[in-house]
């Protein structure tokens, strides 16, 4: 019997799962990974003591990880994929796929750490193959030592371009552009939060040297905004804009590239909380976040969540979060362990650090002005925004459920989570309102959390 | 719109093969929804226009003219709802469900429908993918299919472009009338005078009968459907166990669940159907998935391999002698009802608004439309729950 269940083997699980342990409690981690780590400490198959100078601090991630492993009271099941899931009566059930079976975990306490993944817009041409998430990029890199391209090209928002432009440039890759859509001016108005997050600038300074040895120098104020595949079907250049405070554009340059890195943050993957029946909310960001109390107790007793699925804000910020999950779910198991004075103080800065991210990346709407009838809008289904608008304007669609049902826009393999959020504000936009929470929760729900074969489904009792 | 010559209530498939019906017979229809379009039963269907799954009756003969109206309809409004005529294969593994088959096919063939009948051989030379179990089967070239969202809602766009309109987002709370005749209804935002309103609000019509002062037993009969991810052509026609059609006359309460199989054209296979009858419980049932995925795999064992990607439920709305009702309200003249199809509803929704047109507009009518009036339930003793 396990105390404590917990999902995900990134830094807010793995924090999580060695406090629990430490504080007396049994934990059983699941992680859909093949290995501990998570996104940001993703690790190829074996040797990775080479990846160590790709990597700000994978050095905390591998004592970490060895930790977890070398803590007896953890027991690790990884490449476990949760089909779906439901809680009744103080009783969580997670339907799990393992090694190709179905196995049924039932547990009063849960903590969720399912994390984020990279968020897409879109944009003429970034259906092409090439044009790839910074999240992808990293993944070939960290996990396979796979370099995607000769020429890339690194854009959108967000201060996870640079690890990613970094690792371009220590695997040998040339990035012929690092594009960043805000100014560096809207960091000013936080200034004090910085201060107190000197590590964060150390790491920044850590990707800027790194990235220098590549002579790359970043441009801000500037997007992708088209993408072009020469006679094979595949990248041969993108169209580069410079963009004002809205992202609307200003002038547009061509050049030629194999590879483009686009990302704009992150979407917390909250599919299992929403299934369990948590309480969400829509963030600042307007990403759709799992609500929590200060003890990381989302509204389900018993049913704690830490790291981005409670809002984005990076990996210290994710580890201090799991630490205090841990210790209220191993005192909700009756472990002696309180959550510390200096826990809350440091959760409180690595959250202003994170709201000061907020700030300074925002995602302005005038993205929507650089797409085109023709933009496909869902990759999966091959819906454009002609498409949509059609079932807006002719079809009489008046919410994104709708819009959605009726072209089908969202309900391919991906099941939504790459289109789903910003198709939500693209069919505001052509209704003219704003985007109820109601809508944008509906957006990331997904009662079938990740395709099962019917076979496993059928086996099961 | 001002003074419309007929409101229709529920923007589901129903009550848009009525408005187009009646838009075509010349009056200026308006259609009220408290939602968007198809958001009732309609958005949870597979888009079933069947003549196999009926015997002999006013319903199968409502069906056949249905089927025939639904590619009318389809030329006439130019299409765009992936209607396709591919046929069902009904097939059967006991003895007992064999010659209930063979008796039921011969009883259609007498009354139009088109059948033929199929062994091993026959069968896995049109669906080469079907289980070797199965040795008998009754393929029946008529049966067609449809994206039932998409077909209300193109239709709909037809009537808003022949001068009608569509309000979504009221809630109907009062049915006027005056001295028994109609005069028209009360939304919570709007009134509207009008002589004639259709009652096409499905698992709901007995609500709005009762702002009427009428009985109307329609009750929820829940089902579920699988949807699989996009997989290469699999399951060519609809195919389906012959215990379907037991389910399907059935008045249990309790879960009955036979194998319905059939792929669509953007290549996912949807997999049905259960039937039961909890009121409008909504949760996902898990134990009804692993039994739809159970029956599905024993038709076509390939399907093992294939992902499941979503599920959803719907509520049939379900009358107890399961038949539709189409007809004039008990009480109050000029107001009409159209609902109560059950499983049926995107198959017989064209031939419904035909039948109500035509007797809204005094014309003779291709069936004798008593079997369906709501006035069979009067002083019953049918209870929704």
């Amino acid at each position: 019997m396990h105390n404590v269940v917990i999902v995900g083997g990134g830094p807010a699980g793995l924090s999580a799962a060695l406090t629990a342990a430490v504080a007396g409690a049994p934990v059983l981690l699941l992680d859909s990974n093949p290995r501990l780590g998570g996104q940001y400490w993703r690790t190829p198959a074996d040797n990775f003591g080479d990846q160590n100078e790709n990597h700000f601090d994978l050095a905390t991630g591998l004592k970490l990880i060895n930790s977890v492993k070398a803590q007896s009271n953890i027991q690790v099941l990884s490449g476990a994929q949760i089909w779906s899931a439901s809680h009744k009566d103080g009783v969580s059930t997670l339907r799990v796929i393992y090694q190709g079976s179905e196995k049924i975990i039932n547990t009063g306490n849960l903590i969720l750490a399912t994390g984020a993944y990279d968020r897409s817009l879109p944009f003429p041409g970034w259906d092409i193959p090439g044009v790839m998430t910074p999240g992808g990029v990293q993944s070939l890199i960290k996990g396979h030592g796979v370099v995607a391209g000769k020429r890339v090209v690194v854009a959108g928002s967000g201060p996870f371009l640079l690890p990613v432009a970094a690792g371009l440039v220590k695997s040998g890759a040339d990035v012929v552009e690092l594009l960043e859509a805000n100014k560096s001016w809207r960091w000013a108005s936080s200034i004090l939060v910085l201060l107190e997050n000197l590590s964060k600038i150390k790491e920044g300074f850590y990707y800027i040297e790194a990235i220098s040895k590549g002579k790359v120098r970043a441009r801000f104020g500037q997007a992708v905004v088209g993408a072009y595949a020469g006679e094979n079907g595949e990248l041969e250049s993108v169209d580069i804009a410079k963009i004002d405070r809205n992202f609307k554009i200003k002038k547009v340059r061509n050049i030629k590239c194999d590879v483009a890195a686009i990302g704009w943050g992150f979407t917390a993957d909250t599919s299992l909380a929403g299934a369990l029946g948590c309480k969400q909310v829509v963030a600042k960001d307007e990403s759709v976040v799992v609500l929590i109390d200060s003890k990381q107790q989302t509204s389900i007793t018993g049913v704690f969540a830490a790291g981005e699925i409670t809002g984005i804000g990076g990996s210290e910020l994710s580890m201090i979060e799991g630490e205090i999950a841990g210790k209220s779910a191993a005192k909700f198991v009756g472990c002696a362990v309180d959550i510390s004075r200096s826990d809350l103080i440091i959760r409180a800065k690595k959250q202003r650090f994170a709201a000061a991210l907020i700030k300074a990346y925002p995602i302005k709407s005038g993205w929507r002005s650089w797409l085109d009838e023709q933009t496909v809008l869902c990759r999966c289904e091959e819906v454009d925004l002609a498409d949509l608008k059609d079932s807006i304007v002719e079809l009489g669609a008046t919410d994104s459920r709708t819009a959605k049902l009726l072209t089908r826009c969202g309900m391919g393999l991906c099941q939504g989570r790459i289109c789903g959020r910003f198709v939500v504000d693209l069919v505001a936009d052509q209704l003219n309102i704003s985007p109820t929470d109601i809508d944008r929760i509906a957006a990331v729900s997904r009662p079938i959390i990740t395709p099962i074969p019917l076979g496993v489904l059928a086996a099961g009792e | 719109m001002k003074n419309p010559d007929a409101i229709v209530i529920g923007a589901g498939v129903v009550g848009a093969c009525c408005a187009l019906s009646l838009t075509n017979a010349g009056l200026k229809v308006l259609i009220i929804d408290r939602g968007p379009v198809a958001s009732g039963t309609t958005g949870a269907g597979e888009g079933n226009i069947l003549v196999s799954d009926k015997g002999p009756g006013a319903e199968l003969t409502l069906a056949i003219r249905s089927r025939d109206l639904w590619f009318d309809i389809n030329t006439d409004i130019g299409g765009g709802f992936e209607l396709e005529a591919k046929g069902g294969v009904v097939v059967s593994r006991s003895a007992k469900g064999i010659s209930d088959l063979k008796k039921l096919s011969v009883l259609q063939k007498e009354n139009g429908v088109e059948v033929i009948e199929l062994d091993g051989a026959g069968l896995r030379k049109i669906e080469p993918y079907l289980s070797e179990s199965v040795e008998y089967g009754v393929l029946y070239p008529g049966d067609a299919q449809c994206q039932p969202m998409l077909a209300a809602a193109q239709i709909i766009r037809a009537v808003k472009k022949r001068g009608g309109s569509f309000i979504q987002g009221e809630n109907v709370i009062a049915i006027n009338s005056n001295a028994g005749s109609l005069i028209g209804i009360t939304t919570d935002k709007n009134n509207y005078s009008c002589p004639i309103v259709i009652n096409a609000t499905g698992t709901w019509a007995g609500e709005i009968a009762k702002l009427a002062g009428s009985h109307l037993p329609i009750m929820p009969r829940r089902g579920f459907i699988l949807v699989t991810a996009p997989a290469p052509k699999i399951v060519h026609h609809k195919v389906y166990d012959a215990d379907y059609v037991a389910n399907v006359a059935s008045s249990d309460a309790d879960l009955q669940s036979s194998a319905v199989v059939e792929g669509t054209a953007s290549g996912t296979i949807l997999i049905g159907a259960s039937r039961e009858r909890v009121g409008f419980k909504a949760d996902l049932d898990i134990s009804i998935l692993r039994q739809l995925a159970r029956q599905a795999i024993s038709l076509f064992p390939v399907l093992s391999s294939i992902g499941l990607l979503r599920a959803y439920r719907g509520f049939r709305p379900y009358a107890p002698d399961h038949l539709p009702v189409i007809g004039e309200d008990a009480n109050i003249s000029g107001l009409w009802h159209a609902a109560g199809h059950e499983g049926a509803g995107i198959g017989l929704s064209p031939a419904t608004g035909e039948l109500i047109t035509a007797q809204i507009t005094n014309q003779s009518t291709f069936i004798d439309p008593t079997p369906f009036s709501p006035k069979r339930f009067q002083g019953s003793e049918y209870v929704a729950v």
